[in-house]
C-alpha cells in the first residue's frame, strides 16, 4: 500500500508465483488450524488463511517474495489467528489451550514429523466435510471450498447449479457441523466406509474440474488435477483407506492426467485424441496408473471408477488412434451407462459407439438424451452432434450444432476449436 | 481551489470470504495498481495496511479495561491519506477501490485543519524553547 515503495518484482510475476502456492497452501493451512481451533471454527480458519494470502498479495509486490513463502504464510496466518482469538470473549474456556498450541507451532518446512501431522489434518478435514449427516452436495461443496479454495461460482459450474444456491449450501453446512459437533477425525470401521465414498467423490470432482475447466482461457487446469492426485495418494497411504475403489480412482486420474500435456498445442489450441503427439504422454504416470489398476482389480467390486480407469487404460496402451481397442472401450461404456444413468455417460458412450458401429449408431444412442432434454445447454452434446452430423455428410445440421456449442462454452480455447470445426464445415 | 486532506479507512476485513483464490488475486492486483496510480498522481500522501486486530482499551464499570472489542469484520484493515478538492471528490476516489464491490467499506473522513491538541503541544514546545 505504501506509495513510495515502488520497487517491485515484475508486476505480472506475483500472480504466477502465488497461484499454485496458494492453491497448495490453503488446504494445508486451513486443515492445520482447524486441528487447533476445532472443526466448529472452520470459518475462522478459512478467514485467517485468506487474510494471510491477501497480506502476501499486498506486500510481496513491494518487498519481493520471501525465501520461504510457505513459512511466511503460516506465520502470518498464525499471528492473525492469535490476534482474533485473544479478543474473542465467548471462546474463553478453550482460549488458553488454543493460544498455547498456536504459539508452540513452529513452521518448519523440513520437519518430516510436522509434515505427517499436516497430512492427517487434511484428511481429517475431508472426512469431517463428508459427514453423512450433511447432504451429499453440501459435503462436496464444503470440501472444495475449504481444501481447494474454490469460490461458490466455480463450485456452481462444477455442479451445474447457481452461485447463490452454493453459497447458501456452504453456510448451512458450516452451521450444521458446529451444531452437530461433528468430530475432526478419521472415523473407523463401517463409518469410514460410508464416508470414504464422499471423500472419493470430492477428489473426483476436483480432478474433473481440472481436466475440463468450466471457465477461463484454457480447457485444462493442471494444478487441480495434480492436487486431486496428491490428495488421493495421501489417502491411499492410510491403511484404512487402501481399498480397490480408491486404487481405481487413482488409476483413472493417473492415466487421464498422463495425457494432459498433449491435449493442447503450443498456441493453446485443443487437439483431438487422434491428432495428439502420443510421445508427449507421461509414461511414468501411465505406469503408476497401470499399477493402481492392478490393485483395483483385487476384490469383486466394479465401480464407475473401475470402468473409467479401464477406458483410460485402453487409450494409454494404444499406439495410435487406429489401433485403439474401441470395442473394449464401448464394452466399458455399456457397463458404465448401465450403473450410472447419467446423460453425460450416455453422451460419451455414443462417441464410442460411433467409432465401432458408425456415426448413425452414435446419433441413435443420443435419442433418449434429446427426448429428455437434459443436456440441451451442455456444449459437449452439441459438439459431439456436430461431429456426427458432419461425418454423416449433413453439413448444415453440423453447422447449427457447432454454432450452438460455441455459444454454450465459457472456455476460450474450446470456442476457438469449435470455430475451426465450423469453418471446415462451411468448407 | 486549495486541496484538503481526507483519511480513507478500509473496513470489513471479510470482503474476501466468498471468493476463490483466483478471484482474490485478480482483485488484489487491480487494487495494487489503483494504489500505485493514486501515488503517482500525487493524490495519495500516505497509507499502510494494518496488522491484525490489535487491542482496544475502554472504560467500563469504573475502570480501564481491554475491550470490549468491535466485531472483527468491522475492524480497520488499512488506511490511506489523500488530497482532494472536496468531500465529494474524496468519496469519488474511495468508490474506485476495486475491493468495494466485494463488500469492503470505506470510511471517508476530512482531516480537520487545526487540531487543538497539537496546537497546544506546539505552544508548549515554543514556551519551553523560549
Amino acid at each position: 500500500m505504501k506509495g513510495e515503495q515502488v520497487t517491485a518484482p515484475a508486476a505480472g510475476e506475483i500472480p504466477r508465483i502465488t497461484e499454485k502456492l496458494f492453491r497448495h497452501e490453503a488446504g494445508k493451512l486451513v486443515s492445520m488450524l482447524t486441528g487447533i481451533f476445532g472443526i466448529t471454527r472452520l470459518q475462522l480458519a478459512e478467514d485467517v488463511v485468506q487474510d494471510a494470502m491477501i497480506r502476501a498479495l499486498q506486500t510481496w509486490p513491494y518487498t519481493g517474495v520471501p525465501d520461504n513463502p510457505s513459512a511466511w504464510l503460516m506465520q502470518t496466518a498464525k499471528n492473525r489467528a492469535l490476534d482474533v482469538i485473544r479478543r474473542e470473549k465467548f471462546f474463553h474456556d478453550k482460549q488458553p489451550e488454543i493460544i498455547t498450541s498456536l504459539e508452540q507451532w513452529v513452521p518448519e518446512e523440513a520437519d518430516p514429523k510436522f509434515d505427517d501431522e499436516i497430512k492427517d489434518d487434511r484428511l481429517r478435514l475431508i472426512f469431517a466435510c463428508c459427514h453423512p449427516l450433511l447432504p451429499q452436495d453440501a459435503q462436496t461443496a464444503l470440501a472444495l471450498k475449504t481444501l481447494c479454495g474454490f469460490s461458490p461460482g466455480e463450485i456452481a459450474s462444477a455442479f451445474l447449479s447457481t452461485e447463490v444456491a452454493v453459497a447458501k449450501r456452504l453456510t448451512r453446512a458450516r452451521q450444521k457441523i458446529a451444531e452437530l459437533g461433528i468430530p475432526f477425525e478419521i472415523p473407523a470401521g463401517q463409518a469410514l466406509t460410508e464416508r470414504l465414498d464422499g471423500v472419493m467423490r470430492v477428489i473426483y470432482f476436483l480432478f474433473n474440474e481440472g481436466y475440463s475447466a468450466s471457465t477461463g482461457d484454457s480447457v485444462v487446469r493442471e494444478d487441480l488435477c495434480f492436487e486431486a492426485i496428491r490428495l488421493a495418494s495421501l489417502l491411499v497411504a492410510h491403511p484404512v483407506a487402501d481399498r480397490p475403489k480408491l486404487h481405481a480412482l487413482l488409476a483413472l486420474m493417473f492415466m487421464n492426467g498422463a495425457r494432459l500435456s498433449a491435449r493442447e498445442d503450443r498456441q493453446g489450441n485443443i487437439l483431438r485424441l487422434k491428432d495428439q503427439d502420443r510421445s508427449l504422454w507421461d509414461k511414468s504416470m501411465i505406469g503408476h496408473g497401470l499399477l493402481h489398476l492392478a490393485s483395483a482389480a483385487q476384490g469383486g467390486e466394479l465401480s464407475e471408477f473401475h470402468l473409467q480407469a479401464g477406458i483410460a487404460a485402453c487409450h494409454c496402451i494404444a499406439e495410435s488412434d487406429e489401433t485403439t481397442d474401441w470395442k473394449r472401450i464401448l464394452g466399458y461404456y455399456d457397463q458404465w451407462s448401465a450403473i450410472s444413468g447419467s446423460p453425460v455417460v450416455t453422451l460419451n458412450r455414443a462417441v464410442a459407439l460411433a467409432r465401432v458401429h458408425g456415426p448413425e449408431a452414435g446419433m441413435g444412442a443420443l435419442e433418449t438424451v434429446l427426448e429428455k432434454g437434459e443436456l440441451d445447454s451442455y456444449y459437449l452434446l452439441h459438439a459431439v452432434m456436430g461431429d456426427l452430423e458432419e461425418r454423416l455428410n449433413h453439413p448444415k445440421a453440423a453447422e447449427d450444432h457447432f454454432e450452438k456449442a460455441i455459444q454454450l462454452t465459457g472456455v476460450k480455447s474450446e470456442q476457438a476449436f469449435l470455430a475451426k470445426r465450423l469453418k471446415d464445415c462451411r468448407g | 481551489m486549495s486541496k484538503s486532506q481526507y483519511l480513507l479507512l478500509f473496513r470489513d476485513t471479510n470482503w474476501h470470504r466468498e471468493l476463490s483464490l483466483n478471484e482474490i488475486q485478480e482483485i488484489m492486483s487491480r487494487t495494487n495498481a489503483w494504489f500505485e496510480g493514486l501515488s503517482q498522481q500525487g493524490i495519495m500522501k500516505a497509507g499502510q495496511p494494518l496488522d491484525g486486530v490489535g487491542a482496544e482499551v475502554s472504560y467500563q464499570s469504573g475502570s480501564v479495561v481491554d475491550g470490549p472489542f468491535t466485531e472483527t469484520k468491522e475492524s480497520v484493515g488499512g488506511y490511506i491519506l489523500i488530497e482532494a478538492a472536496s468531500l465529494e471528490e474524496a468519496v469519488a476516489i474511495a468508490r474506485q477501490n476495486p475491493m468495494v464491490p466485494c463488500g469492503l467499506k470505506v470510511e471517508v473522513r476530512p482531516v480537520a485543519e487545526d487540531c487543538p491538541a497539537s496546537r497546544l503541544a506546539k505552544q508548549k514546545l515554543f514556551t519551553v524553547g523560549a
